[in-house]
């Protein structure tokens, strides 16, 4: 047996990792550690990453997510400066709400992904991709203060109920909302915020409490869950992840995200080109793809209709509660694809036969054909 | 990780158990460790032949695939159909209800050749 990855992609090789206020409270709960955006950080704990995915969806997780950047823009310029650099509109929310926005090359692409906590008057807390992070300084100034910080997402149905116990201040925000809160004394702040398809918050703690803080959550009888079930939650609920759905050549029109675009507000970084796009129609769209069996079209496989290759997985894996193969896919739009065809995607030299769907699969469509009555209800 | 005293092992952290002139095939305990959350299996097809070596099948787990190889020679006679469904077996009972096949060899003493479970483990830092 040979274990080699089943995504393709460019090899990292690190020098240095860097390791969140958290690491040694992973290591005591026996994660297991990898490589990720320049980071050590846990994929799984020793009940596993499919445990830990439906925990997530029946209960309540939390994960480390110290990886991703904090840069902290703040004074009387800074909302013209994010409003004329990030694609979304600020001038939609306010002061404690937070927005879900791209930062784009001058070709339409997207550079980064990023919410924005609007933390207060004047102070935005912008959070790009760990491995984006330097870039976001470069476009924005700011003072990265990443290192300063543990972010702790608790994420689940029960996620608010365990955290009242912890937290009631961080409990009680709202939906996309971000509101400061003490915690032993200690100032950190929550937003209603995550990357799972669940209800849950998010936690920016100081560094010097954050283990007390993580202690404290899974005292209340919160998972701990690594990148793996990160990564397989976030595909079920067909949330998009840089260097996959986005990234070089691959435009927020492309890949269905036309919303988070503020056309109504002026010119910001890229916009021309992406009303090119807008004018002409995107040459390809983002997809579901549901396999029959289990399993996953992985990343790079081609995707044929009869003989002819009309497109390309850029996310695929196992769905832990439809307990079948799942991915996206961009599809070329000149194919005509519609919901509901039938494609293939060749795996590995294999044909995987898939149902077309809209690139969500959690949870499942009301009367939704392509979802098992009754999967995942363990 | 768990390296029982009756096995044999291939370098490639396959194991094998003979009994008479078959021999049950599976992965051990480090590789199902390594692997994380097994989804699915690709098993091979019962009469395949195959040299000690060949591509066995594979093992698909939520961050990974890997090929599994024959840790000997002979032909497939019996496979785990109950894998199909239940592939999370490799995780919870590498060495019992996780076996991926059984293979009759034609040289009875093929499984000698393999790592015994003192080497095994060494291989491993078990």
């Amino acid at each position: 047996m040979t274990p080699a990855p089943a995504e393709s992609g460019p090899p990292e090789v690190p020098t240095s990792l860097r390791h969140t206020p958290l690491v040694d409270a992973h290591v005591a709960l026996g994660a297991k550690l990898v490589e990720f955006g320049g980071w050590e950080m846990p994929v799984a704990y020793p009940s596993g990453t499919v445990a830990e995915h439906r925990a997530c969806r029946t209960a309540a997780v939390a994960f480390d997510v110290s990886h991703l950047g904090t840069v902290r823009v703040g004074g009387p310029d800074a909302f013209d400066l994010l409003q004329r650099t990030l694609t979304n509109d600020l001038a939609r929310i306010g002061p404690g709400r937070a927005q879900y926005t791209h930062l784009l090359d001058d070709d339409g692409s997207v550079a980064d992904d990023i919410i924005v906590w609007w933390v207060d008057d004047g102070w935005f807390d912008v959070m790009p991709n760990a491995s984006n992070t330097s870039r976001v300084v470069a476009a924005l100034g700011g003072t990265d203060t990443t290192s300063a910080r543990a972010v702790i997402a608790v994420q689940g149905p029960d996620a608010r109920a365990r955290l009242e116990k912890v937290a009631p201040d961080a409990a009680s925000v709202g939906r996309f909302c971000v509101s400061r809160f003490a915690w032993d004394g200690v100032e950190c702040t929550a937003a209603g915020t995550g990357y799972t398809g669940e209800d849950g918050v998010e936690c920016a703690v100081p560094a010097a409490a954050a283990r007390s803080f993580w202690e404290a959550v899974l005292a209340e009888g919160v998972v701990p869950a690594g990148l793996g079930a990160r990564d397989t939650l976030r595909l079920e609920a067909g949330l998009p992840l840089h260097g996959h759905e986005l990234g070089p050549g691959i435009s927020p029109l492309q890949a269905g995200l036309g919303w988070v675009v503020g056309w109504a507000k002026g010119d910001f970084k890229g916009r021309a080109a992406l009303e090119r796009e807008r004018a002409a129609g995107p040459a390809r769209s983002l997809r579901g793809l549901l396999a029959d069996g289990r399993q996953p079209p992985r990343e790079g496989a081609h995707v044929r209709s009869g003989d002819a290759v009309v497109g390309r997985v850029t996310s695929g894996n196992f769905s832990p509660m439809l307990e079948r193969g799942i991915a996206m896919a961009f599809v070329d739009t000149s194919a005509g694809v519609d919901v509901g065809d039938r494609l293939v995607a060749v795996v590995r030299g294999r044909e995987v036969p898939v149902t077309v769907t809209k690139p969500r699969f959690w949870p499942p469509a009301a009367g939704g054909a392509a979802v098992p009555s009754g999967a995942g209800g363990s | 990780m768990l390296v029982p005293d009756d096995l044999r092992y291939s370098k490639d952290h396959e194991w094998a158990r003979p009994a008479g002139t078959t021999v049950r095939v599976g992965i051990t305990d480090y590789a199902q460790d390594a692997l994380g959350d097994v989804v699915f299996v690709d098993l091979p097809a019962v009469g395949k032949v195959v040299s000690a070596g060949d591509v066995l099948g594979e093992v698909e787990s939520t961050k990974s695939v890997s090929e599994v190889y024959a840790p000997v020679g002979g032909t497939v006679v019996a496979v785990n159909a109950s894998l199909s469904e239940a592939p999370e077996k490799l995780n919870a009972d590498p060495y019992g209800d996780g076996w991926l096949c059984d293979i009759e060899v034609a040289d009875a003493d093929a499984p000698s050749s393999l790592l015994d479970a003192d080497a095994y483990r060494r291989l491993t830092g078990s």
